[in-house]
């Protein structure tokens, strides 16, 4: 049984089901749209506001690709276990270890190359589109690391919702419980730009800062990507447990 | 030769145990029938056999090896489970692709085993718009991939139409006849005693008999034997003096338990009785299982509320 096998056999099972395809694609379209829609219109400081990050203002739209990118993982995930169907997917693949590698591999990777084409051009376009004087360039402080950590943030995001997913076996559960975690608690609470509180250490919210031109506050760019990254393998590994235990 | 083997095999559920002692082997080149009422057992048999489900304990082995640590089960081992778990949304050859993919097995082996089921017409269909019939037509196909030396199938007439049975009964026949091992579940005993030669039968998780399907209906169904003849009465005497009891049915027929036609034929012959019919009556498969069911009593008591296969 080889990695590159199942790795492709993974593949296959993403690109043949519509609703996959058209979730991982919905990554760049609603993220750049929104955020080039949001730079072209509203791209300036509010006037007596010094908080204006041009960086962050150009992901505008990330909440609506993390959305996508989070469908797209628990699909991926979830969808194995509708009518059993993991039956016949850990018969042709038994090790179980070596099966969840290989989705969380394939997830992981498109969502990764997707979110770095939605990032890009949510960027240069969000900045292009900006009132005059505002906009900054890729060279800009920060500019570059926001760019690639966006990737990097959906893609582990992606694999967050997959291992939840994993654990739970079932598309509506897992969204139950992720789309209030990822989603709500930060609208709720508020804009990730005000840091503060244990709010900061929400999976999204950490895994933001690195969007942030500078960031103040508890975490860094940096610091609050790696906790984002040990949310995610809290959920990878709660799930590759949950695969490896239970009977399928 | 690839051997099957289930070695003191056991599986709870909580407090319901699913499989219970069970030992038995499956023979290359012939058809296992693998027999029981629903819940007695047989799916979770299959499913541990398949490395899906973990035994409580004992061992279900094939060639010897755990399914789990086959290099590539596909070529050696295929399966149909359930027909209804392929994703609906792929298409028929998306579904065999990424099947085939995994272990390596050549595309090519995806259009032959459409083909071999009569799918070609609706490889690029989505599986959520076929009858169950093609489903469990797809899942064989799935099952032939890898060309494999084992073949398990689980009620694999299950939705199929009469020339869907047909061709699996001839499929599994001739699976048999190149001698791989191939093990059918099911609780159809007419279906069964079309073609299957050896039989396995659980009850309540228990093996209740492991024997060849002839030998299994000799032993539980005692032969009978219909004749005709214009002079019954002479004829019932003389079978009275012999040991056996002629029953007059309608029609002028005679039914005699326990005889065989070669017993029968030449006691009338010497007596110059004229026969104008006379027949073996061959007891059915489903005969003997049911006396074979009725004799477990507390089986036959707690089958019913017993299901486990989900």
């Amino acid at each position: 049984m080889s990695f590159p096998a199942a790795l492709h056999t993974e593949w296959i099972k993403i690109r043949s089901l519509r609703s996959l395809v058209g979730s991982l694609l919905a990554v760049p379209l609603a993220m750049a749209g929104l955020s080039l829609l949001i730079c072209g219109t509203l791209g300036r400081p509010v006037p007596d506001s010094t908080d204006f990050d041009p960086v962050l203002f150009s992901y505008y739209g990330l909440s609506f690709g993390q959305l996508a990118a989070i469908v797209f993982g628990v699909i991926a995930m979830a969808g194995e276990y509708k009518n059993a169907g993991i039956r016949i997917s850990l018969a042709a693949v038994p090790n179980r270890t070596l099966f969840y590698a290989a989705k969380l591999a394939v997830v992981g990777g498109a969502v990764l190359v997707v979110g770095l084409v939605a990032s890009l051009i949510s960027f240069l376009g969000g900045q292009a589109l900006m009132d005059r004087g505002f906009g900054i360039g890729i060279a800009d402080p920060g500019a570059l690391r926001a760019v690639i950590g966006c990737a990097f943030y959906l893609a582990l995001i992606s694999l967050l919702a997959a291992g939840v997913a994993a654990v739970l076996r079932s598309v509506t559960g897992s969204l139950s419980v992720l789309v209030p975690l990822v989603l709500i608690i930060s609208f709720v609470v508020g804009d990730v730009s005000q840091g503060g509180g244990a709010a900061d250490f929400l999976p999204d919210r950490a895994g933001q800062r690195i969007l942030l031109q500078h960031p103040s506050g508890a975490l860094g760019p940096w610091s609050g990507m790696a906790v984002l990254v040990a949310w995610t393998a809290l959920a990878v590994g709660a799930g590759w447990w949950a695969l490896r235990r239970r009977d399928a | 030769m690839t051997r099957i083997d289930v070695q003191d095999l056991r599986k709870e559920y909580g407090s319901t145990r699913a499989v219970d002692r069970l030992t038995f082997a499956v023979e290359p080149g012939r058809v296992t029938g693998f027999l029981g009422p629903n819940g007695a057992g047989k799916s979770t048999t299959m499913r541990i056999l398949l490395g899906l489900d973990r035994p409580t304990s004992g061992t279900a082995l094939i060639g010897g090896r755990r399914y789990a640590d086959l290099v590539e089960p596909l070529r050696e081992v295929g399966a149909l489970l359930d027909a209804q778990a392929a994703h609906g949304s792929r298409t028929a050859r998306a579904h065999l692709r990424a099947l085939a993919a995994s272990n390596r097995i050549p595309v090519r082996r995806v259009d032959e085993v459409l083909e071999e089921a009569g799918l070609t017409a609706v490889a690029g269909h989505r599986i959520k718009t076929f009858s169950l019939g093609m489903r469990q037509r797809l899942g064989i196909a799935a099952a032939l991939l890898g060309d494999p030396s084992v073949v398990v199938l689980d009620e694999p007439s299950n939705g199929l139409d009469p020339e869907g049975i047909i061709w699996t009964r001839e499929l599994m026949r001739s699976l048999a006849r190149e001698g791989r091992t191939v093990l059918v579940s099911s609780h159809l005993m007419n279906e069964t005693a079309s073609f299957a030669d050896h039989l396995i039968v659980l009850g309540r998780g228990r093996l209740l008999a492991d024997t060849a399907m002839r030998d299994f209906i000799d032993s539980r169904i005692r032969p009978r034997v219909r004749l005709r003849t214009t002079e019954g009465g002479r004829l019932r005497a003389l079978l009275l003096g012999k040991g056996f009891d002629p029953v007059p049915r309608e029609g002028g027929l005679w039914e005699v338990e326990g005889a065989r036609v070669e017993d029968i034929g030449p006691i009338a012959a010497r007596d110059g009785i004229p026969i104008l019919e006379l027949a073996q009556e061959e007891a059915t498969l489903e005969q003997a299982y049911l006396d074979l069911t009725a004799g477990e009593a507390e089986f036959a008591s707690a089958s019913t509320p017993l299901n486990q296969e989900a």
